[in-house]
């Protein structure tokens, strides 16, 4: 025992010196880019690292409209010197937050298109120090801009407030998703639940802001409401950032994987091709067509991210709410159950969310299988329930705009349509609206002799 | 060496005391004087139940210093052996269940102010200013309807936020604290208000903010993994910004998102403010 225990202090005393290795955080590959044969797969993950980095040495790809913080400025004169690793710099417009780690990136001079990490900026004294030496220094005047440090604050929020959660990668699947129901989002679809967009758009920076103040009422995503504006925005384009991240390696991957995922490969063997014909023809296509998939991808990413961010892409009623009469919620109610609507097949009769479509067996969308267990699916594969109308508590909001955006636009990766514009119009909308908000206080007693369908309309005002 | 053990004892009292006075300049004090009157009261408790227990602590170590400083010097007389003494017994319990019983009594007009229902202040009781319900991990709050009283379950005209309590300044509030899930604590150190939410409780609670300030609202109750991050604001303002917030509260949760003309001159202010 004596010596067992003359052993194990002075290892535990080592355990305290050294301290525990810290796990390096890397960006996981999706299982699908796992799939593909090795050669497919090495060529998507060197084309997602070359063009978002690693979590501690992230990329900014200018062509997304991501803000990543650019600051322009210029080698300045005056008392600083300029040494080969710092210089005193002018920024076009001062800068208040923490540059070191940012990239910087010569416009003018010598040093034109070359890049440096800055160290650090003392803003007070002016001066620039490099994480570079530059031999021979930069002359004055050069001009240049250094970019990413909003990015790069919004990364260690992320860390800090949201990777226990969603991931490292935003793959939904960080310490802690394994104890919640609903599971966290997977940000890699480029997919959010509740926004304020068209049905086809994707999210807005306003919808993440939102989401993250707000927190999802019913779920376990809180209030960040302390966040300062600054904060936000940043971890939201962090947020942005790892969801386009994703979107491009999923773009890559659904080009290559009909023809080269392990199932597929193993397919072609069969029917007769030899395994130097599909890698030739793999590495025929990583040369001649990769690229060109890589620019259309990322084209594709920047212009639908962008749109989301316009004012075309909002939804925004054409009428005011319908008021909110006992004449409208019972027209409201009449939608609910009729067949234009099929609320009732998900929602249920009295809104419980126990409609018959919970008891079916659904498809998997894209394929001929159906799901192992029934009930509603979204598209990340969870199974969902709908919403419990009658509890009061709205994942989007609770505003009747909101309410109005998720019947018109639908809930984005889950099977709740979108009937605005075409099945329904405006005023038939806030009817639903008016009926819906109505539901939680409606009497809880079905009146006698007609238990299976009896519901009452509230009339109690608004 | 002899005289080592007196130093030993007579280091601790001065250590303490020395911290205890310099403690406020380094922070380690309360976080501020309290901003609630009632949060004044359990003060000055705490300072009494201090100076009592101060006074037993100093005194005791300075005696059995001097005790050890005559003992460890040869030239004193032989020391006295006795088999003990009843009086000295008595003295000894009578003194310390008095000042127990002292503490004891004076104490209670504070805790029935605190926590007995019926010595909560009227015009708190009579309208409760929201519900608070705790939830990991966040505050979500419910208010009426401007002009209305606080029902128990909820009503159409409710108005919800979440993390950020108002409430108005320089009279008695009472909120009604519940929890969705697991035990929770609601807790706003500057206020000196702290209490358990309990599931499957409604638990009325009153305090009052002397001075409009913002103040942190923590959990006090380890709730779970994220019981770190369920922090909020409680924010004291005068009755007429209450008002303006409830009423803006209101409009934004009203809000049908049809532009009109006062909405859309609010969210240029709104914008303006943010680019600030």
């Amino acid at each position: 025992m004596r010596n067992r225990a003359s052993f194990l202090v002075p290892a535990a005393l080592m355990a305290v010196v050294i301290g525990c290795e810290q796990p390096q955080a890397r960006f996981e590959l999706t299982e699908r880019t796992k799939d593909l044969m090795s050669p497919a797969r090495t060529a998507v993950a060197d084309a997602v690292e070359e063009n978002f980095g690693t979590p501690n040495d992230l990329v900014a790809w200018l062509r997304f409209p991501i803000r990543y913080g650019v600051h322009p400025g210029h080698v300045a004169g005056g008392d600083g010197t300029v040494s080969a690793d710092s210089f005193p710099a002018e920024f076009d417009e001062p800068v208040a937050s923490d540059l070191s780690g940012a990239a910087l990136r010569f416009t003018s001079g010598k040093y034109q298109g070359q890049q440096v990490p800055v160290g650090q900026f003392d803003a007070d004294a002016g001066q620039l120090v490099l994480g570079a030496v530059l031999d021979p220094p930069v002359e004055q005047d050069t001009q240049f801009q250094v970019v990413g440090d909003v990015l790069q604050h919004g990364r260690m929020l992320y860390m800090t407030h949201c990777m226990h959660c969603h991931g490292v990668s935003g793959d939904g699947e960080g310490p802690t998703a394994q104890y919640l129901n609903p599971r966290p989002r997977d940000y890699r679809l480029g997919i959010y639940k509740f926004t304020s967009t068209k049905q086809t758009d994707k999210a807005s920076t306003d919808d993440l802001q939102r989401t993250v103040k707000q927190g999802i009422p019913g779920t376990y995503m809180p209030s960040f409401m302390l966040l300062k504006d600054d904060e936000l925005a940043a971890v939201v384009e962090y947020v942005r950032f790892l969801s386009i991240r994703g979107e491009f390696e999923k773009k890559l991957v659904d080009e290559l994987y009909g023809d080269y995922s392990t199932a597929a490969v193993n397919d072609r063997l069969e029917s007769g091709e030899s395994e130097d014909e599909i890698e030739s023809q793999l590495t025929a296509y990583i040369q001649d067509d990769l690229p060109s998939t890589v620019d259309f991808a990322s084209s594709d990413l920047a212009s639908s991210w962008t749109n989301a961010d316009t004012e075309a892409a909002v939804v925004v009623p054409e009428k005011s709410r319908v008021p909110d009469t006992l004449e409208s919620r019972k027209r409201g109610r009449a939608l609910y159950v009729s067949d234009r609507t099929k609320c009732v097949t998900c929602h249920g009769p009295k809104g419980r969310g126990n409609g018959s479509a919970t008891n079916d067996y659904w498809k998997v969308p894209g394929s001929n299988e159906t799901y192992d267990s029934r009930g509603l699916h979204d598209l990340w594969g969870n199974k969902l329930s709908p919403r419990d109308l009658t509890r009061g508590i709205y994942g989007g909001g609770r505003r009747p705009i909101d309410r109005y955006r998720r019947v018109y636009a639908g809930i984005k990766g889950t099977p709740m349509p979108a009937f605005g514009g075409t099945v329904l119009k405006d005023d038939e909308i806030w009817d639903l609206v008016n009926y819906v908000m109505s539901i939680p206080f409606e009497s809880e007693q079905p009146s006698p002799g007609n238990e299976q369908l009896a519901v009452t309309v509230s009339d109690q005002p608004r | 060496m002899a005289k080592s053990w007196c130093i030993f004892f007579i280091f601790w009292p001065t250590l303490a005391l020395a911290v205890c006075w310099m403690a406020p300049a380094w922070g380690w004090w309360f976080p501020g004087d309290a901003a609630s009157t009632l949060g004044a009261r359990i003060d000055d408790l705490f300072y009494l139940i201090l100076i009592i227990v101060s006074v037993v602590f100093v005194g005791t170590h300075v005696g059995l210093a001097y005790v050890l400083w005559r003992g460890s010097s040869f030239n004193e007389p032989k020391a006295l052996f006795t088999h003990g003494s009843h009086n000295l017994e008595v003295i000894w319990t009578i003194v310390p269940s008095g000042i127990l019983l002292f503490i004891a009594l004076y104490q209670m007009d504070v805790w029935a102010d605190y926590r007995v229902q019926s010595a909560f202040p009227p015009e708190a009781v009579r309208a409760p200013v929201a519900e608070v319900t705790a939830r990991q991990f966040e505050w979500r709050i419910r208010y009426p309807a401007p002009g209305k009283t606080l029902q128990l379950t909820p009503q159409p005209d409710d108005l919800y936020t979440v993390n950020d309590l108002h409430i108005p300044v320089g009279r008695p509030v009472m909120i009604q604290l519940r929890s969705d899930d697991v035990q929770h604590s609601f807790f706003v150190p500057m206020l000196r208000v702290k209490q358990d939410a309990v599931p499957g409780l409604v638990i009325p609670i009153w305090f009052d903010s002397v001075r409009s300030d913002t103040y942190e609202l923590l959990c006090a109750e380890l709730c779970g993994w994220g019981h770190y991050k369920m922090k909020a604001r409680v924010v004291a303002q005068s009755d007429a910004n209450f008002k303006s917030y409830l009423a803006e509260l209101h409009r934004e949760q009203f809000d049908d998102g049809v532009p009109s003309a006062a909405t859309e001159s609010s969210e240029a202010a709104e914008t303006a403010s943010k680019s600030e």
